[in-house]
């Protein structure tokens, strides 16, 4: 019921229809889709939704809602994870993808820029960075416990290609949000971490040159007056993977064999048809955007340090429910026959309709983050927003009328085509 | 036998069933409450009483007494959040101001976002007010000094995330608005260290 809700949610998101994303929203919390345990990803979806309908307020109570709820997730329910353990990781609470933890507070900083509060704008940039920081030391210290207990040495437990505690969107954020509060020193540390973190995601690309524009101009707050934004693709989902394994009892008196089934969460990442994004101002400037961060890229890499965990957690769950059934039935079986072989099926039926794998996640975060800073004159501009597809065709555009003022210090301009 | 127990079962269902969702117990606002770990009121009432004190009895206040033969005249300037959480700086700020105005030592003036409103109101009565209450331009008292400071954290947070120290520094400085001297540098450090269970029994 909740995947189907969740895929409904993401139609609606992408078509851009958030109105009908409010509703549908409200429509799952009145039948009750969003359980208890489902409270994150009810406030990450809210504050998603509330952003992009311009209601920043709003999206800033939801998204920390979703941040104060994945800290108090931390102290794990015994009952849930007994649960959990006999039946699936569904019961669980779901406490979110280390990922959606940070990239909330990316859109946060969104909220605040909008609502031109650049103090607490730069308070959530910190708090992304510090959450990558602890992240990458994890992820890290995951990658290094797997490779000292692998007795095969058969497996490359190295965490990746990206170094997950340099977010190029959220050095980008810190650098403007710096410059523009006048302290030169950190946006200029800021702007040195940033392009780190994008010739680390250039690997993600095939080495492919993301952005184009000087990044050194960013520290100099004077050269622009205003911050665009395009959102493009999707949040990358999880389609579950099923596996089954048979068994031997290796008693040649009986002809007794059990399988296993367990169902594992794969990560899968969408290719959006969006090749690249460009702004027109006044009709007659064009300037391309840079990619500044492949959110999904990156969240698909930070998620394969968990699929250990998950893969062995499915399968212990699976051995011992199987082998649970097996023991059962085989001392019933010794009683009485028929009913020995009935709860044997049983258990066959119970292991095939309750393992199921957990494909909770954020599905309206975008997949891709491109950013540019211009400087537009005093006056009333438009600015033109446009996503051009690989077959180099205007495939979505937004237009925006941009006021600027004498005592204009940044307007942010953002858009996002979901696709 | 049956109906005394079906009667005491309903009993305790409605005793139960028709309990509050919530239980309110008002507090002294005094009242130390640690809830979440996070900065809350009882470090700025801490940060508000410690710079008040401090304030108040360092040897800045009576020189400037000495030299203008009248008490100071302060104007609460920026204080900037550079922590990782979202603080209200204004509640320690208003504290300081009212600790000021009420001991008689300090003058305070509208900060720049208060006067705002006051000289709208002021140039609306040259129009509209009579001679005879309208307020005039140009009267303003000046203030000698701009109080501005700034609030960091350092959060240290063990690698499994079970327990975590937050130190907060809060820095206050008196500024000289006419020679840029800093008269008076206040400064509070809270030191929070926070536990966390893996485990609860109810879900």
């Amino acid at each position: 019921m909740l995947d189907d809700a969740q895929f409904d949610l993401r139609d609606s998101f992408t078509a851009a229809d958030y109105q009908s994303s409010e509703e549908l929203l409200k429509k799952f919390k009145k039948k009750d889709i969003y359980r208890s345990k489902d409270q994150v990803l009810y406030n990450l979806e809210s504050g998603m939704i509330y952003h992009f309908s311009n209601k920043y307020d709003s999206s800033s109570f939801y998204l920390s809602n979703a941040e104060n709820e994945i800290d108090q997730n931390y102290t794990k329910s015994v009952s849930r994870g007994v649960g959990a353990f006999l039946t699936n990781d569904n019961k669980l609470v779901y406490d979110g993808e280390p990922y959606e933890d940070v990239y909330l507070n990316a859109f946060k900083a969104l909220n605040f820029i909008h609502l031109q509060d650049w103090d607490a704008a730069l308070v959530e940039t910190r708090r992304m960075t510090y959450k990558m920081t602890q992240l990458d030391i994890k992820i890290k210290g995951l990658a290094s416990s797997f490779a000292k207990s692998d007795s095969t040495g058969k497996t490359d437990w190295e965490t990746g290609d990206v170094n997950i505690q340099n977010s190029a969107m959220g050095h980008y954020l810190s650098t403007v949000l710096y410059a523009k509060a006048g302290d030169i020193d950190d946006a200029r540390i800021e702007r040195e971490k940033l392009e780190i973190a994008l010739k680390e995601q250039a690997n993600l690309s095939s080495g492919r040159n993301l952005v184009q524009s000087d990044l050194s101009k960013l520290q100099n707050p004077n050269t622009y007056n205003v911050l665009l934004a395009g959102f493009t693709g999707r949040a990358p989902y999880k389609v579950q993977e099923d596996a089954r394994v048979f068994m031997d009892d290796y008693d040649d008196k009986k002809d007794d064999e059990f399988y296993l089934k367990f169902s594992f969460p794969v990560l899968k990442t969408y290719n959006s048809e969006v090749n690249y994004v460009r702004a027109v101002v006044n009709d007659s400037i064009t300037t391309p955007l840079d990619l500044i961060e492949q959110m999904d890229k990156v969240s698909a890499e930070v998620y394969k340090a968990k699929q250990p965990i998950i893969y062995s957690r499915a399968l212990l769950r699976a051995s011992t429910k199987a082998i649970g059934t097996k023991l059962i039935s085989g001392a019933v079986r010794e009683k009485n026959e028929f009913l020995g072989d009935l709860l044997q099926i049983l258990g066959f039926i119970a292991q095939e309709t309750t393992e199921k794998a957990d494909l909770r996640s954020w599905q309206t975060m975008p997949g891709q983050s491109w950013m540019k800073t211009i400087k537009l004159p005093e006056g009333i501009n438009t600015v033109r927003i446009e996503y051009i597809g690989r077959n180099g065709r205007v495939r979505y555009f937004d237009e925006f009328e941009v006021t600027i003022t004498a005592n204009t210090e940044l307007e942010l301009v953002e858009s996002i085509y979901a696709n | 036998m049956k109906y005394s127990l079906l009667t005491g079962l309903l009993l305790a269902f409605v005793l139960v069933g028709c309990r509050p969702s919530q239980k309110i117990t008002r507090i002294n606002p005094n009242t130390t409450t640690d809830l979440s770990g996070k900065w809350n009121d009882t470090d700025a009432r801490l940060v508000a009483e410690e710079m008040i004190t401090d304030a108040l009895s360092k040897p800045w206040l009576n020189q400037f007494n000495r030299n203008n033969q009248k008490p100071p005249v302060v104007i609460v300037g920026r204080v900037r959040n550079e922590s990782m959480e979202h603080i209200e700086t204004e509640v320690f700020t208003k504290e300081l101001e009212r600790s000021f105005v009420n001991s008689g030592e300090i003058s305070v003036v509208a900060s720049s976002e208060e006067r705002a409103d006051i000289r709208d109101e002021r140039l609306d009565q040259q129009a509209n007010a009579s001679y005879e209450t309208t307020k005039k331009l140009g009267q303003e008292l000046g203030a000698d000094f701009m109080l501005i400071g700034n609030i960091n954290s350092i959060v240290d947070e063990a690698v499994d995330s079970r327990t975590l120290a937050v130190f907060y520094t809060v820095n206050l400085e008196f500024v000289n608005i006419q020679t840029n001297q800093k008269v008076w540098i206040g400064n509070k450090k809270i030191k929070k260290f926070i536990e966390r269970r893996n485990y609860r029994g109810m879900p």
